[in-house]
């Protein structure tokens, strides 16, 4: 759709443009994976308490699936335009879009990045007072954490990744809603 | 004077952010960044992170993606051309016909299923062409359609209520089951729209199907079998407190997997595609659920929803005139905003007024969302007008005004819950609930 060829060193770009894209697709991957855990967890769970049996902390467990399927996969809703956004004025930019996007990008990635950073710090921290669960669960908090600043850094990327592109090429990547306004403009 | 101007620029940044087009669940979270910056000399990173973990690791919050992927399993089943198949012998008598289908469609749809786009989708891709075929006008056809599509929203599964539930630390299975009648009301309202129509503007409806025997109608009904028996298991099993909410919701995935399988429409690649489907909207609901935990929090520190709670208590408005102005409130946003996102915005400012003023906040859920589900069918920006326009590439004026009359509708029925309020709390009152 828009033009590779602009870019002088195309191989290498593309194999960047695949390694990113990989690394999304497996983020979604990933969180998919999280969420088929959380429908055996609450299985097992009910399963458990007809047959008379306890499953300590299971519940614990679930929100630490939800939490790893909502992280992992921030990325990867985002290059699927799922992530919603109000486009009204955007559109009515016209040739000046281009600005406008630039600005949504440029914000996006400095809040994400600031996320990321806290995120780790959070894990951090977490390892070295030795934060443990409340619950009857017991576990070491930083583990489920983990899942929050892999999750964070791969949105960071995403978005540096897309406003790059925005200011080079002046087309950011996000599928879904390439889309939608094509059809909208019939 | 200073606290004045620190809330102008607050506000300000808020919409900012939100109109300029920043993704919703950053532009809450950079708002309440500002926020925090602006009010407290507290530790911004660490306050957010402890609030983001604990509100996205939260055990009430699964039920949420699977709801989600139930709806997208049985969006790539049989299930809209077998209910269109089901329902047409026995509506086709009735004074509006087959638009009827429309309707019923979409509540029984919207047992299944939390999302109003998702019911659009389902029931319009069978109901649109099939009616277009007989002649009915298209007016009626989108209008009905736009309109009982957003009851997805309001009959269990909801994922408007889930959040909602979450947001406020309310029973989900108590929000539930308060949506049942309501949204069958609504149902109703809508189809006495529909025979009202049909009594005065006779010549609008096509000649009547040819009868069928009683035999024959209760054969094509078997069709509908599957979708009865997964929406009895959800709902009743909530209902009888054998599960929770979001027990109910793992319930309807391996219901729904399953019916998949018998009808033959599970395979890898369904199974692999109605997953992600799920993954990447949960995770879309989950970061405006981020954006808005912290947000939330940081609102608190703005000192905005106490002041202006004591200011709406300072006008001693009756619960009436309270509500009315809630109303348009909502109306308003949910011109610009989806559901989900203004249900997260306002609650921080909205909830301790609405405690202030003595309104169930159960009660309160099912009203919020009525008006919501407006916001869906509202210009510039409602959701079902896009899904609409997708499917039919009508433009979208003529669809907005073929939906108006269901608005009409609807903010009637907003009256109806605050007139007779037990039709949204005598169910989740007599509930069971599980022990334990």
């Amino acid at each position: 759709m828009n033009q590779p060829a602009k870019v002088s060193d195309t191989q290498s770009t593309s194999a960047i443009r695949r390694t990113l894209d990989g690394l999304y697709f497996t983020g979604g991957m990933i969180g998919a994976g999280f969420l088929i855990l959380i429908l055996c967890i609450i299985v097992a769970q009910m399963v458990a308490r007809w047959s008379g049996f306890v499953l300590p902390g299971s519940t614990a467990y679930a929100g630490y699936c939800m939490a790893a399927a909502s992280f992992f996969s921030l990325a990867y809703a985002l290059n699927h335009g799922a992530h919603i956004r109000v486009t009204l004025l955007l559109t009515k930019l016209g040739r000046y879009r281009r600005l406008g996007e630039v600005w949504c990008f440029s914000i996006a990635s400095f809040f994400s990045g600031f996320f990321c950073w806290h995120a780790w710090q959070a894990v951090k921290i977490s390892l070295m007072i030795n934060d443990i669960s409340q619950g009857q669960d017991a576990t070491p908090i930083w583990i489920p954490q983990i899942a929050m600043g892999i999750g964070t850094t791969l949105l960071f990327i995403a978005f540096l990744d897309n406003l790059f592109r925005i200011v080079v090429f002046g087309d950011h990547g996000i599928e879904a809603e390439i889309i939608k306004q094509s059809q909208g403009e019939e | 004077m200073e606290q004045f101007y620190l809330t102008g620029i607050f506000l300000f940044v808020l919409f900012l952010f939100l109109g300029t087009g920043i993704w919703v669940g950053l532009a809450l979270l950079g708002v309440a960044f500002v926020g925090m910056e602006l009010f407290t000399t507290r530790p911004v990173g660490d306050t957010m992170i402890t609030t983001i973990w604990s509100s996205s690791s939260s055990w009430t919050l699964t039920a949420l993606p699977l709801f989600i992927w139930m709806g997208e399993i049985l969006y790539r089943t049989r299930l809209s051309e077998d209910m269109f198949k089901g329902l047409a012998p026995w509506m086709a008598r009735m004074p509006g016909g087959l638009i009827h289908t429309n309707i019923v469609g979409c509540t029984i749809f919207a047992a299944v299923s939390g999302s109003s786009a998702a019911t659009l989708t389902t029931v319009g891709k069978m109901s649109i062409p099939e009616l277009r075929k007989r002649g009915y006008p298209e007016r009626m056809i989108i209008g009905t359609l736009a309109g009982a599509a957003t009851l997805g929203l309001m009959i269990p599964p909801s994922l408007t209520l889930i959040v909602y539930g979450v947001t406020i630390n309310e029973s989900i299975s108590k929000l539930f089951m308060a949506g049942i009648i309501p949204g069958i009301v609504l149902a109703s309202m809508f189809m006495g729209y529909v025979a009202l129509w049909s009594v005065f503007k006779k010549d609008e409806v096509p000649p009547p199907e040819p009868t069928m025997s009683f035999i024959e109608k209760i054969k094509q009904a078997r069709l509908l079998i599957p979708v009865i028996a997964l929406v009895s298991l959800v709902i009743g099993s909530m209902y009888l407190g054998f599960a929770t909410a979001t027990e109910a919701a793992a319930f309807g995935v391996i219901g729904s997997l399953v019916l998949a399988a018998f009808q033959g429409s599970l395979n890898v690649s369904t199974f692999q595609e109605s997953l992600l489907g799920a993954t990447r909207t949960s995770a879309m609901i989950a970061l405006i659920l981020m954006g808005a935990a912290f947000l939330s929090l940081a609102m608190g520190f703005t000192g905005l929803p106490r002041s202006l709670a004591q200011w709406i208590a300072s006008l001693e408005l009756s619960k009436f005139q309270l509500l009315l102005a809630l109303l348009v409130f909502y109306i308003i946003i949910g011109m610009f905003l989806d559901g989900i996102s203004s249900v997260v915005l306002t609650m921080a400012v909205v909830e301790p007024m609405i405690r202030q003023a003595g309104i169930d906040l159960i009660w309160f859920g099912i009203f919020i969302v009525v008006v919501v589900e407006m916001a869906q069918i509202t210009p510039p920006i409602g959701f079902n007008l896009f899904v609409l326009q997708g499917m039919t590439h009508h433009q979208m004026n003529y669809i907005a005004r073929a939906a108006l009359p269901m608005f009409g509708i609807m903010v009637l029925m907003v009256f109806v819950l605050i007139l007779f309020p037990e039709v949204a709390t005598w169910l989740p009152d007599n509930m069971r609930t599980r022990p334990g």
